[in-house]
């Protein structure tokens, strides 16, 4: 489906551009998030064929031509370990967040630039 | 043989078993994660012994019950094996470092680390790029979170730069990775079979980038120099190695579906990254982010190298690639290793390390094997590679290669000579010998034995090439014997190896065995004068029998490697034999950096060389060989820079200077031959192969003007090293334009000056150094008057200041006539002059050398003052003996000599009894011998019979308006002693060469810290320079 393609970059970008543009550790997080579930979305439009069914092979279904009447399954599938992951890395992030905020009471990104050069 | 999804299974058993263990007892589950390790090893070392063992081919395992693609599969091939080994390896003993660490911490950190080698694992075994995608994210969120083993701000602030990073990449993997699967319908990289050209480019694009952006490319990688600066060392072994190592990996697996064009873009990255983040190491002071710096570059250098040897046979390019990897995966695990045991950040503090013997000698490994010196790994890759870059063309990735590598060698070699020089006092702080020590121990033998393997198995490296590393290791062995009785069995084991070579390998050319002479006679008798050391002098003759035995590999060498091997080795022994002296720093790191950018040169220059036919010595070989132009230049400058010509030459009177006394006669008279040696060989085959354009005018001007300079420098020097030192560029400068006129004359006056040399200035350097036993100082206006408190040495003075003059009756006037005759049969009159002039220069050093030391007023501090210690007499009184003999009858020596030249050109010298004819005329040594000596006793009679009227002036009776100068020493006629002639030069007395290259060293350092800039330690900043780095190289390779 174009749309939801077309959906997903959107929130891909959106999700980016708050990264660059957010000082605030959440908010980074947050645009992180948004730009992780347009990428979910477009995996998943990139599977999604109009008029199928559900890659579910039951008697609905014609078996032996059954590779024409449903959608693609694999995008579905890899989207659900993608998320699983994307949770992770996000709640990873969190917990560096809360670990940041407890040392300096800030979440401001500009306040950890003790290494450089 | 075991399934290797077991590496994966196992892992994952004891991610979840692990914690209930540890509620019983924490011991048993350090034994359970070690465990882990050890069966991870056990098992790819099993497989690894099966692929060498057999040709298994590449074994394929799938998954699930079905076959690829239906399912997830992994493959397992030798390459596979060999990658997997090696990070198992280092998992396991990097485990075993962090083991007290572990106990310490919660649980969470091992299952961590446990789960980071799965992911590695995973990631290098799985030909499913979905999979791929889940091992990465394993991988990179585990690396991550473990980062936080050591809790302060700046790990944790560096943790969630790299979190915000590799979020990206994933995000742009991911991406790549279904729109992959979009346009090919497969995940299975076996079963992906369209081109990626057009518009479908895009999705390799995004997984190749998002591999870059996790591999740490140029400029893609400030969040990881924070987490190498502030994470446990541990730790930062496994992002520099083993996750480093697994993401190069999955770049080689996805390679096949790059497009050529953007391959190339890649590579020029890889060599981009690796000469940036050298050059912004070159002003770092923090020892971990260093070693960042380096691993990044590093990286780049495996991935260049990856790229850019995709055309080669699998042996070869497993040899280069592998090479770098292995060389990096030990020197780098070690460096990071040592950092943890030092805990001190600045460089300089590392000096600690002298505390513990064995750590600092394999600190002083790893730092040798990262800057590609033999016998270790990355010295045969770099060779390779270079000659495979040059094979291909790729002139611009040799010149960032080899440029990112000299500014890695003055990083290192600076913090190396920082390390075992700098100020150091006992009771600081000390390293105690301990597990860690043990097994950073164990991993610098392993590093030195897989070179040493290679060396043998894979290039057959015959024993005498081996003999310079072995004499080392040997004499190591025996350090704790007292000097003489080493310096003895050197002695014996060189006369031994003389008289094998001169026996057994039968030299193919007589003028081999003039070198032979020059290298290993003038080394045995140069070696008598080193037994005045009463100490133990630790590793002093190991590596002085290693420079030596190196010498001998030189001559007798029969391909470009054995050379180049011999070389380097040569290298390594006399720049830790240059730092031994006292005050050295400065000295031996520069003569680093001009002997590594020399021997760079060459490499290069070897590597546009046409391929030898036969087996003979180089000598033969390289007559039949038509080398092109640009390899003669290259290889000529390389040699050059080992002779100290001019424009290169400021190494040479720090290294002679700051030398021990007994080591700079070594360096002087016999080590600047070698590159004199290395100029005939080069000469030798242009002789018959002449090139279009005739560079050799050019090489002769060079050396006219060394010859030049030289001697004006000399003049100048108040320290009589310096002076001794200058007078041998000057000497040189002689040489090298004698070879370079490529006529029969030339070449006998060539050969003649060379063995000449080699004689009086050991003699001359030896004096010196019993001089300066005896006066504790090297100024010679604070010396005079030493004729009578060491007469035996002013005798050898002065004999090797007439050679050195070319007055008559000793050989130097034979080499001198025999050179200007020389220049004047070949046209060569502007060039005769100068030197002629030079000539002249050279009587004020050397009259003030004899003069300022040795006549005039004792001072009052030497009234106590013996002669020399008899070990330095001995040597000097045989080299002035030789020179005797052949100012007697040169006749002797220039037969020889001639009959050596005529191979190359025809003979133009008749030798008739005692005279020897050139068109120009004729020469009697003999005669001129008599006369001279005749002459002389006149006068020497009429001074006996009258020398009671002479009035002796006291000391000190020059008293200024009554008061004495508070120096009387610089007040002498001695101390600047040619002030006027100084001031006549005007503006050409100024040091433009010294200033030229502090210019570009500094100019270096700035670039460097210009560049480093970028890495403002902003996470946004680097989010943005990722999301720039990802459009420019886009359109880059569009």
């Amino acid at each position: 489906m174009i749309e939801t393609l077309i959906l997903g970059f959107i929130l891909l970008l959106i999700g980016l551009y708050a990264m660059l543009s957010q000082k605030n550790i959440i908010k980074i997080i947050l645009g992180f998030s948004i730009a992780d579930t347009g990428v979910h979305i477009i995996i998943v439009s990139l599977g999604y064929l109009k008029g199928r069914r559900a890659p579910i092979l039951d008697s609905a279904v014609d078996i032996a031509n059954s590779v024409k009447e449903v959608v693609d399954p694999i995008p579905s599938a890899l989207v659900l370990t993608a998320i699983v992951i994307g949770l992770a890395t996000t709640a990873l992030m969190l917990v560096f967040a809360a670990e940041l905020h407890k040392r300096k009471a800030s979440f401001s990104i500009d306040d950890y630039k003790e290494l450089k050069w | 043989m075991v399934n290797p999804l077991y590496l994966i299974i196992i892992s994952l058993m004891a991610g979840f078993v692990l914690p209930l263990l540890d509620r019983v007892n924490r011991k048993l589950s350090l034994a359970t994660f070690i465990g882990v390790l050890l069966a991870n090893t056990v098992i790819t070392g099993f497989w690894m012994h099966g692929f060498i063992q057999a040709d298994l081919g590449t074994l394929s395992f799938s998954t699930a019950g079905f076959t690829a693609p239906l399912s997830i599969n992994f493959q397992l091939g030798i390459l596979e094996a060999f990658v997997l080994l090696a990070i198992n390896l280092i998992g396991l003993l990097t485990g075993i470092y962090l083991l007290k660490k572990f106990n310490e911490s919660p649980l969470a950190g091992m299952i961590l680390f446990i789960m980071v080698v799965m992911g590695a694992n995973g990631l290098i075994l799985t030909r499913d790029l979905f999979n791929a995608f889940v091992f990465m994210e394993i991988l990179s969120i585990s690396t991550i979170a473990i980062i936080t083993l050591k809790r302060t701000n700046e790990s944790l602030s560096s943790g969630f730069k790299y979190m915000l990073a590799s979020g990206i990449a994933s995000i742009f993997f991911l991406l790549g990775v279904v729109f992959i699967y979009f346009f090919s319908g497969s995940l299975n990289l076996d079963f992906i079979n369209i081109n990626f050209t057009d518009y479908r480019l895009i999705a390799v694009y995004m997984v190749a980038i998002a591999l870059l952006i996790e591999l740490k490319m140029f400029p893609v990688n400030g969040w990881a120099l924070d987490v190498y600066e502030s994470t446990d060392a541990g730790v930062a072994t496994i992002i520099s190695v083993i996750n480093s190592t697994a993401i190069a990996f999955m770049f080689y697996k996805i390679m096949p579906l790059l497009p050529s064009n953007f391959l190339y873009i890649f590579g020029i990255i890889g060599a981009l990254t690796y000469l940036m983040s050298n050059l912004m190491g070159l002003k770092q002071e923090n020892a971990r982010r260093l070693l960042g710096y380096s691993s990044i570059g590093q990286m780049g250098l495996l991935l260049a190298s990856i790229i850019f040897t995709a055309g080669l046979e699998p042996v070869l390019r497993i040899m280069i690639v592998g090479g770098f990897f292995l060389n990096h995966l030990i020197a780098k695990t070690g460096l990071f290793w040592i950092s943890g045991l030092i805990k001190k950040e600045k460089l300089k503090d590392w000096r600690v390390i002298r505390s513990n013997k064995s750590l600092m000698i394999m600190f002083g490994i790893f730092i040798f094997a990262l800057s590609g010196f033999p016998p270790f790994a990355g010295f045969w890759a770099k060779w390779e590679f270079v000659k495979s870059l040059l094979a291909g063309q790729n002139i611009l990735i040799i010149a960032l290669i080899l440029l990112g590598s000299l500014f890695e060698v003055i990083y290192m070699f600076r913090w190396f000579i920082q390390t075992v020089k700098g100020e150091y006092k006992e009771d600081e702080l000390s390293i105690m010998p301990s597990g860690k020590v043990i097994l950073t121990t164990l991993l610098g033998t392993l590093g030195f034995g897989l070179g040493i393997l290679i060396m043998k198995n894979y290039y057959g490296f015959n024993f005498l090439f081996t003999l310079p590393i072995l004499s080392l290791l040997f004499i190591y062995l025996i350090d704790f014997l007292p000097a003489k009785i080493k310096g003895i069995m050197s002695l014996g084991g060189l006369a031994y190896y003389g008289y094998y070579l001169y026996t057994l390998v039968q030299f193919e050319n007589p003028i081999q065995i003039l070198f032979g002479v020059i290298f290993l006679v003038g080394s045995g008798v140069n070696l008598i004068s080193t037994l005045n050391r009463s100490e133990i002098s630790k590793g002093f003759y190991g590596l002085l029998m290693m420079m030596i035995f190196s010498f001998g590999s030189l001559l007798i060498a029969r391909s470009y490697l054995e050379f180049f091997l011999s070389w380097e080795l040569m290298t390594i022994a006399s720049f830790l034999l240059i730092l031994r002296g006292k005050n050295a720093q400065k000295a031996s790191l520069m003569y680093m950096i001009f002997s590594i950018a020399g021997a760079y040169l060459m490499m290069v220059g070897f590597g546009f060389a046409p391929e030898l036919i036969g087996s003979s010595a180089l000598i033969t070989g390289l007559t039949y060989v038509q080398l092109p132009l640009i390899s003669i230049i290259l290889l000529a400058l390389g040699f050059m820079i080992k002779s100290g010509v001019l424009g290169v030459h400021v190494w040479l009177p720090e290294a002679h200077a700051e030398a021990e006394a007994d080591v700079s006669s070594f360096i002087s008279a016999i080590l600047l031959k070698a590159g004199i040696w290395g100029f005939l060989l080069v000469a030798i085959s242009v002789v018959w192969n002449a090139p279009q354009f005739d560079v050799y005018y050019w090489m002769g001007w060079l050396g006219v003007f060394t010859a030049l300079v030289g001697a004006f420098l000399a003049s100048f020097q108040e320290d009589a090293k310096r002076l001794l030192a200058y007078s041998s560029m000057s000497q040189v400068g002689y040489i090298i334009a004698a070879i370079s006129m490529l006529s029969h004359l030339g070449w006998v006056s060539a050969f003649y000056l060379s063995l000449n040399h080699m004689m009086f200035k050991s003699a001359l350097f030896i004096a010196i150094a019993g001089v300066y036993y005896r006066t504790h100082t090297r100024n010679m206006y604070e010396m005079g008057g030493l004729i009578k408190k060491m007469p035996l040495s002013f005798i050898s003075v002065l004999i090797s200041i007439i050679a050195v003059s070319g007055v008559p009756p000793l050989s130097g006037f034979g080499s001198k006539w025999l050179m200007y005759s020389s220049f004047i049969e070949r046209g060569w009159y502007l060039q005769a002059a100068v030197l002629f002039f030079a000539s002249a220069v050279s009587f004020l050093y050397l009259y003030r050398l004899i003069h300022t030391i040795f006549l005039g007023q004792a001072k009052y501090e030497h009234k106590d003052v013996k002669e020399a210690p008899v070990w330095f007499i001995i040597p000097q009184y045989i080299f002035i003996g030789a020179i005797m003999v052949l100012s007697t009858f040169p006749n002797l020596l220039i037969k020889p000599l001639s009959a050596m030249a005529s191979q190359y050109f025809n003979s133009n010298i008749v030798i008739d009894g005692y005279n020897v004819y050139s068109s120009y005329g004729h020469w009697n040594g003999n005669l001129i011998m008599l006369v001279t000596m005749g002459v002389f006793i006149v006068p020497l009679f009429f001074l006996i019979l009258f020398i009671g009227k002479i009035t002796k002036v006291k000391q000190f009776n020059i008293v200024y308006a009554a008061e004495r100068p508070e120096s009387p020493q610089t007040t002498h006629v001695a101390h600047n002693m040619y002030a006027h002639y100084r001031k006549a030069l005007g503006g050409w007395g100024k040091p433009r060469i010294w200033d030229f290259w502090h210019g570009s060293a500094e100019w270096a350092h700035t670039m460097g810290d210009f560049f480093r800039r970028i890495y403002s330690g902003n996470g946004q900043t680097y989010l943005l320079h990722i999301i720039l780095f990802f459009v420019v190289v886009f359109f880059l390779g569009v």
